[in-house]
């Protein structure tokens, strides 16, 4: 099994690693780019702590080979602040949001949560909480913290929405 | 937490379909084909999967496609996802059983990495996504070493975790076809909770003519080894009309052709009687989707749309 110089781009920055064929996304993020904002929990493909976005699109990274996302635009929690026009704390709305409504416990399911609920927000910016209860089902929380994550998302929605009207206004 | 790593395999990406067969059909059973990859990689991880070759189908051009209507009969790829599907309005209000197989699935990351060709290729019996099609009489574009075949969805399982694919085959696409008028389908399953498996799912599609059932397909999931059509239970219904006893009679008829086992999930004999009431259900929510539809006349497409609650 063949060893391969790579470079990817991650968080929009071209990192190169040595990989094999038989590593994950998350094991390169973690162990061989030291991004350990993104959690790996089951392993199976079960619980969406793993969560990135590869061209935008939630992806489990224990469940996708590295080598095959060698030329796509993968974004993890470490890169999302500033990707959308940052307030005073420099945080992204969603990450805000799920500070300011306390939607974080433990924090282990809170990078996967978060950029499953960009991604979400980027497909349907005025979500119903029906829609964002759907959007977040593959991410599961153990200290069974929903209410709260619901809430943030709902509040970053709106958060993001003013924040659209303000730019297109002025 | 043990981080256990994927075992090493050989692996390659092959960009033309025949350069895939080629390499599937000289790695024979030690090659696996990867699509999305949920399936395939956890259970690598765990061991209960062996592959020494994984050909990732991900850049073969033209496998990632959609298109057609209700009255052309619709058309995906290999490559399309779960998540593609899910928001394609043609579907949606085309096909609302296909819509809901696929709509139900509640990880919105595996359906934006899953595909439907993928999901029916693992050959679980438990796919929500195969008797759906097989309720709409779908068939499997299949390409191989000895050239290009169309299986029947119904076909497709000639055993528990078996697909009927030759040395070398794989799916590149499915066919569903164009709908006649007076069609109505439905899709119904049982689980524990939204994130697991289906205990039992069933999708039923029927035609009416002139009041009367012209065709009816029963397709079950997770109440034998494999997806099957509940045929006999579709000849009860062939030719007349659908009545409250009638419908009661098929879904009888429907859970006695299963063969389910107990498991961690229910037992059989659960199966078999939650079975009969989830086809009575789909029945009569298909009969009364037809109904409008006949109803709506030869506007089928908008009569789908108006019905599609």
């Amino acid at each position: 099994m063949n060893k391969q110089v790579l470079t990817f781009n991650v968080n929009g920055v071209p990192c190169d690693a040595i990989v094999t064929p038989n590593m994950t996304l998350a094991d390169l993020l973690r162990d061989e780019l030291g991004l350990t904002g993104t959690k790996e929990s089951c392993q199976v493909g079960e619980c969406g702590a793993c969560t990135v976005l590869v061209d935008r699109k939630p992806i489990l990274s224990c469940a996708t080979l590295a080598i095959a996302v060698r030329d796509k635009e993968i974004l993890t929690i470490e890169g999302l602040a500033g990707t959308v026009g940052a307030g005073p704390t420099g945080l992204h709305p969603v990450q805000q949001a799920f500070v300011d409504n306390g939607a974080i416990q433990c924090g282990f399911c809170s990078p996967g949560m978060i950029l499953m609920a960009t991604a979400l927000l980027d497909e349907n910016p005025t979500p119903t909480r029906e829609e964002v209860q759907e959007g977040l089902g593959g991410n599961l929380c153990r200290c069974t913290g929903y209410v709260k994550v619901v809430d943030a998302v709902l509040a970053a929605a709106d958060a993001m929405g003013k924040e659209a009207g303000r730019w297109a206004t002025s | 937490m043990s981080a256990a790593k994927l075992p090493p395999f050989e692996y390659y990406e092959p960009v033309t379909v025949a350069e895939a067969t080629g390499l599937l059909a000289t790695h024979g059973v030690d090659a696996r084909v990867l699509a999305g990859g949920v399936d395939l990689l956890p259970r690598l991880r765990a061991g209960s999967l062996t592959a020494g070759h994984i050909v990732n189908i991900q850049r073969v051009g033209g496998l990632d496609y959609r298109r057609g209507t209700t009255s052309s009969g619709i058309e995906f790829g290999a490559m399309t996802s779960l998540h593609a599907l899910e928001l394609w309005e043609e579907l949606r209000a085309g096909y609302p059983a296909l819509y809901d197989a696929i709509h139900q699935i509640s990880s919105v990351q595996t359906k934006c990495m899953g595909t439907a060709v993928g999901n029916l290729c693992v050959a679980t019996p438990a796919s929500d996504v195969a008797p759906a099609l097989a309720a709409y009489d779908a068939g499997l574009l299949v390409s191989g070493p000895s050239g290009d075949r169309r299986l029947a969805m119904a076909d497709f399982y000639p055993a528990y975790g078996c697909t009927a694919l030759g040395a070398g085959e794989f799916v590149t696409g499915v066919e569903v076809p164009a709908l006649s008028a007076g069609h109505g389908a439905a899709f119904m399953n049982l689980v524990r909770t939204h994130a697991d498996i289906a205990k039992v799912t069933v999708t039923v599609a029927v035609t009416l003519r002139d009041g009367v059932c012209e065709q009816a397909r029963i397709a079950l999931g997770s109440v034998a080894p494999t997806m099957f059509r509940a045929r006999e239970a579709e000849a009860i219904l062939q030719g007349k009309e659908l009545t409250d006893d009638l419908i009661r009679e098929a879904a009888a008829a429907a859970a006695a052709e299963g063969n389910p086992i107990d498991d961690i999930r229910s037992t059989a004999q659960y199966r078999k009687a939650t079975g009969e009431v989830l086809a009575g259900r789909a029945l009569h929510k298909a009969f009364d989707r037809a109904q409008a539809a006949a109803a709506a006349g030869g506007d089928r497409g908008s009569a789908e749309r108006g019905e599609a609650r």
